[in-house]
């Protein structure tokens, strides 16, 4: 009896063991059948809407009809609120006009978004069509997307139909041709025109190579330097002294004047310069002008006052729908295009423009987001998926969700005449100085903030915790931090090996 | 003298009196004191449940829900500011028409047609005019937000069925272990009872790759399968319960020919009705708060949740809005306080059950 | 007190008689039939496998790219990431913190609703227990308003009785503050202690109170009879309650999860072994790393269960030896 179960154990024990290996020799396209999980709802937590008709259609099981082409949103935009009921109206529209394919929306909070489709794609049971997603959602599947030019191909599809720079964007040396482009979100300066007149200060430039004519009359260059100064004197305590005056109160300020909002290391520095974390060969290093733009805004943070540290990130009167811009406590962001959006801005009580971009030793960067559809190697459908995508990619589809997400499109054909478009649609009656987001086009920065870096989400998570260690503790040794910071990065990079 | 004696044993009895009287007032003083500040946070919930939108960008506003007055004057609304039009004055409630670093303009609203006039000094210092303006509907709001009724829903049903095959599989398992000579037995009682205590981590990896493979991550399976496989705390439960039910009825009837399974049916089982309620209960509780298992098992699938991974949710989506945040935990707690109240002395005499037994 | 107990005696007790496969044991493993199943795949299967993928490099998204590495993650993890080091230290400063507090506070409550001074003490045990039943989600997400530097009622409330300087980003940072956040962290485990202070209670009614009362006799004050009587005699429960504060300790997860995702702020100190682990599993799918982090904790926690035990007779006073 021993002798038995002991025998029975092992050859349990190399079950399990070879499942475990064995899984790892899987090929990961392997399509297992779902029907227990498969879970193609549109609902999510937030999402009112009842009107589930696209989902009905689509649980029918073993159907031999039209095949249903899931839609994984929550990578990039599309996963806030203000977007869900146009993306459902978007998929109603389109599986109404058509009898093949049925198309299923699922919507995950950008948090979670990527923990969850890095589970489909290990299960096998990745969505057919990706979306919308940035550089940074590409990169950090690297070798998860399917080479589109066979079907280009197969399709005759135009590509000269766009912006040959952007489609280049998409294209990887040794994976192909990953993406065809949607749309692009340049940035800008945006910034709060009541505290401005509150100042008696004029505006920012609105256009490029314009100088900036402050309230004496004297004009400055539109430097990063200038932006430092008339930040100070927007950054307000609570008895209405400015951070550039004596008796300034950091202990009770009330109102700041610069954010570089809702990005992060890469995405700061490259107000000063564009660059990569990953050098040539594949180590760590820290370009010179992020070590500026760091400096930067550190003494911005604990001597100069104008950019909320730490502490008063978190504090109430800089929370808001759109975070502290949305709030009216603070003057300026350099932000994207993909904010200039209802869900946003559309309540706020003050009024506001668009602005260049300031520049960094003649050299203007102005950061640049670019966004497309993309399909997993290990969709179940990539045929209907790709028909999904060029329909997407249509003046006609493309038009709708453009008005969603905030985009500029990526096709030639429709970028005249867009933004009045745009703003009938989300900001009836408002002039708003579109020019400068089609110039700022002209300052992309490449390498892109976003590119890739080896163990993507590890590397990210590191020099966040840099970025918040010096948001919260005045006094550091900036430098001395960055090697700490270097060393931590090369040994991720070694790791990943 | 036997009157004296009796007077003053009287006053001593009296005195003895106050002092415990008085002592006893100390001391459930106290206690009182502890327990207030214990439950202050809860008081803090409610009250921010109930703010407004407003009151959390507008600096210097009050701990209590309010909301600022505002003015409508040429189709836009401006807030109220209470202000003294010389030093020394008064305040009066005026409109803010145009802000100025040292000099603003106001609007009366007694006196619209006068229009703006001039006010010489820092806006800033100035007191907004706040009324207090509770937002019950707020409760309202995250209920509907975060989808509370679908959340109830899959935490209620998770609950009870995960409940259902513990006190199953604890009661089978605790009888064997109760009440038969088995070989290694205490070897194996040694083992269910390490699973309990050593950290679980290490399972946590491959039993996630299972049910990986196995298309289960994603749906409830993975969290409620295991439990009818029982669960160390339970077992140790029933089993001591069981072994302190007398052996003469069992005897009985298995002279009389009944199976062990019969036995434990018919005859242990209706007697253990006070152990099975702890055990149901306490389990109940223990799904109702689990967080971890849904965490990695339902993620992405946010029809799923139960309340603890979609109240985190939640969080997630709407930081920014903290009294949404806050009445949704309140709602989260309200359930579990409703049948606690009803039910508490089940509770307490379950812990005393599990607690004493040594 | 009770499953510790049976552990010690099991270990004196050895099983003198030879195994029997009589029906008796058949039906008393039928019986145990689900626990052993559970056991195998649940347990000592997943263990195993853990210990094989501990030897791979292994992401589950690309699972066809899995290789061999062998002791690599162990090096790794042992001698060279310093996380690891790290959050083991951090979690043992964070228990040292909080287990003693938490059992403390659970102690005194027990103490104090057992004494016949306190009017209506059904209700306070009731109230004290209320708190223990929230979903814990809920708990965190309360308190982390209530102790919010700027308009959260602890700060204010310092502030307006002491006069420190408490509310604002130079007051006092519960939260934020590298020095605080462990305190913040263990007040958020106070509304659990409804649980333990039953236990206690139920622990302190055991007593018989002829002790008290000899000892009351003898001249002893309260203080007295409290070091003398009611601790030793409550050792037991209190040594259960300590062995499984230990475990949960380092299976905490909950609250640095929910409140900062689980990147360990502020400056890290929230990033204990378990959020580690977490974070190279699920989050950067680094199922190996993971697999040697899980053994690794499963090894601190056998040490530490083997230390509490082996000292426990120095300390632990149970009135019956004998079973």
């Amino acid at each position: 009896m021993k002798k038995f179960s002991f025998i029975m154990t092992i050859l349990l024990i190399s079950v399990f063991v070879l499942a475990a290996c064995g899984g790892a020799n899987n090929n990961a396209g392997e399509n297992m059948d779902n029907h227990s999980n498969n879970d193609t709802s549109t609902d999510n937590t937030a999402d009112n809407t009842a009107d589930n008709t696209a989902d009905d259609t689509a649980d029918d099981t073993a159907d031999m009809g039209p095949t249903e082409v899931r839609w994984f949103v929550g990578l990039g935009a599309g996963s806030d609120e203000g977007t869900f009921a146009p993306q459902e109206a978007f998929v109603e529209k389109f599986n109404a006009s058509q009898d093949d394919i049925v198309l299923v929306l699922e919507i995950v909070d950008n948090d979670v978004a990527f923990d969850t489709l890095a589970t489909q794609i290990a299960a096998g049971n990745a969505p057919d069509i990706v979306g919308p997603v940035g550089i940074r959602g590409r990169d950090s599947f690297k070798g998860a997307w399917l080479d589109l030019t066979a079907m280009i191909e197969a399709s005759s599809y135009d590509l000269d139909a766009f912006d040959p720079g952007l489609v280049d964007f998409y294209h990887d040396a040794e994976e192909g041709l990953l993406g065809i482009p949607f749309a692009i979100f340049p940035s800008f300066v945006i910034y709060n025109a009541d505290l401005f007149d509150e100042a008696g200060l004029p505006y920012p430039p609105a256009a490029y190579g314009e100088s900036y004519v402050d309230a004496d009359g004297v004009a400055h260059d539109w430097t990063i330097d200038t932006v430092r100064d008339l930040s100070m004197q927007l950054s307000v305590d609570v008895n209405g002294v400015d951070a550039s005056q004596d008796g300034f109160d950091p202990e009770n300020i009330v109102q700041f004047g610069w954010q570089n909002l809702w990005t992060d290391l890469r995405g700061t520095g490259t107000m000063w310069g564009a660059g990569s974390l990953v050098d040539s060969d594949g180590n760590a290093q820290m370009p010179e002008p992020w070590v500026e733009g760091m400096k930067w805004t550190y003494d911005a943070w604990w001597t100069d006052w104008f950019v909320p540290n730490g502490a008063y990130g978190g504090a109430d009167f800089l929370q808001g729908p759109g975070g502290s811009f949305s709030s009216g406590n603070l003057a300026m962001i350099q932000m994207h295009m993909w904010y200039v959006a209802p869900w946003a801005l559309g309540d706020v009580p003050f009024a506001w423009n668009l602005a260049a971009s300031p520049s960094n030793d003649g050299v203007t960067t102005a950061k640049m987001h670019a966004d497309t559809f993309q399909i997993p190697k290990g969709a179940a459908h990539p045929d209907e998926a790709f028909e999904v995508l060029t329909h997407m990619l249509s003046e006609e589809g493309a038009g709708e969700l453009l008005l969603v997400y905030g985009g500029m499109p990526a096709r030639l054909s429709m970028q005249d005449g867009y933004f009045a478009t745009y703003t009938e649609a989300n900001f009836p009656g408002s002039d708003i100085n579109w020019d400068v987001v089609v110039a700022s086009m002209a300052y992309a920065d490449n390498p892109n903030h976003e590119s890739y870096m080896p163990s993507f989400q590890e590397t990210t998570d590191r020099y966040n915790e840099f970025w918040n260690l010096l948001a919260n503790n005045p006094g550091l040794d900036v430098d001395a931090e960055f090697e700490i910071l270097l060393a931590d990065l090369q040994s991720i990079f070694d790791a990943a090996e | 003298m036997a009157e004296a004696n009796k007077k003053k044993a009287v006053k001593r009895i009296t005195s003895k009196r106050l002092t415990d009287a008085s002592k006893k007032l100390l001391i459930t003083g106290m206690a009182l004191m502890v327990l207030i500040v214990f439950l202050i946070p809860m008081g803090y919930g409610i009250v921010t449940a109930v703010k407004t939108d407003g009151q959390f960008s507008k600096v210097g506003a009050p701990w209590w829900p309010a909301s600022e007055g505002q003015l409508l004057f040429e189709e836009k609304e401006y807030d109220m500011f209470l202000v003294p039009l010389e030093d020394g004055d008064i305040p009066i409630s005026l409109a803010l028409y145009k802000k100025g670093r040292t000099v603003s303009q106001f609007v009366d609203p007694n006196n619209i047609e006068a229009g703006p006039f001039e006010w010489e000094g820092n806006w800033r210092g100035l007191e907004r005019d706040w009324a207090y303006d509770p937002q019950w509907q707020n409760f309202s709001e995250a209920w509907e937000t975060i989808d509370f009724p679908l959340l109830l829903r899959n935490t209620f049903l998770y609950a009870v069925i995960t409940t259902f095959g513990a006190v199953l599989s604890a009661s089978l398992v605790g009888f064997g272990f109760a009440r038969f000579r088995i070989p290694f037995k205490n070897v194996m009682f040694l083992l269910m009872l390490s699973t309990v205590i050593l950290p679980n981590a290490v399972t946590l990896i491959p039993t996630y790759y299972l049910f990986l493979r196995l298309g289960w991550v994603g749906t409830w399976l993975p969290l409620v399968i295991p439990t009818f496989f029982s669960w160390g705390t339970n077992v140790f439960l029933m089993r001591q319960f069981f072994m302190s039910i007398p052996r003469e009825l069992d005897d009985a009837a298995m002279i009389d020919g009944a199976n062990p399974f019969q036995v434990f049916w018919k005859i242990i089982m209706p007697q253990s009705i006070p152990a099975l309620t702890a055990v149901a209960l306490f389990h109940f509780f223990y799904a109702w708060n689990d967080f971890f298992g849904p965490l990695i098992y339902l993620a992405g699938n946010p029809e799923k949740f139960p309340i603890t991974v979609g109240l985190t949710a939640f969080n997630n989506l709407y930081s920014q809005s903290t009294n949404l945040i806050q009445a949704a935990s309140i709602i989260s707690v309200i359930i579990p306080l409703i049948v606690f109240i009803f039910a508490q002395r089940f509770f307490m005499q379950g812990i005393v059950i599990t607690g004493v037994e040594k | 007190m009770n499953e510790i107990g049976e552990l010690r005696n099991m270990g004196k007790v050895a099983e003198k008689s030879a195994p029997k496969f009589d029906s008796e044991a058949k039906w008393g493993l039928g019986f145990l039939t689900p626990w052993i199943i559970g056991f195998i795949l649940f347990y000592l299967l997943p263990m195993i496998a853990s210990f094989v993928l501990s030897l791979y490099d292994f992401n589950p998204a690309v699972p066809d790219e899995a290789f061999f590495v062998g002791f690599d993650n162990w090096r790794r993890a042992i001698f060279e990431d310093e996380e690891v080091r790290l959050s083991l230290v951090r979690t043992i400063r964070f228990a040292s913190i909080s287990l003693p507090i938490g059992l403390g506070f659970s102690l005194y409550l027990a103490i104090l609703l057992n004494s016949k001074n306190v009017i209506a003490k059904p209700i306070f045990r009731a109230l004290f227990y209320m708190p223990s039943m929230i979903p814990m989600v809920a708990t965190v997400l309360i308190w982390n308003g209530v102790l919010n530097e700027q308009t959260g009622w602890i700060n204010i409330i310092i502030e307006n009785i002491t006069g420190i300087q408490a509310v604002g980003t130079e007051g006092i940072r519960w939260l934020n503050d590298v020095d605080l956040v462990y305190y913040a962290y263990t007040m958020f485990g106070l509304w659990g202690v409804g649980g333990a202070m039953i236990i206690f209670l139920a622990g302190l009614q055991g007593i018989p109170t002829e002790l008290y009362e000899a000892a009351k006799i003898d001249g002893a004050g309260w203080l007295r009879q409290l070091r003398s009587i009611t601790l030793p005699l409550l050792t037991p429960v209190i040594f259960y309650q300590l062995v499984l504060g230990v475990i949960a300790s380092l299976q905490y997860f909950l609250a640095p999860f929910v409140l900062n995702r689980g990147t360990g702020a502020p400056e890290g100190m929230t990033r204990f072994i378990y959020v580690y682990f977490y974070k190279q599993s699920f989050t950067f799918f680094n199922m190996g790393y993971g697999s040697t982090i899980a053994w690794l904790l499963f090894i601190v926690g056998l040490i530490i269960t083997v230390l509490l035990f082996g000292t426990a007779r120095y300390w632990v006073y149970y009135s019956s030896e004998e079973r």
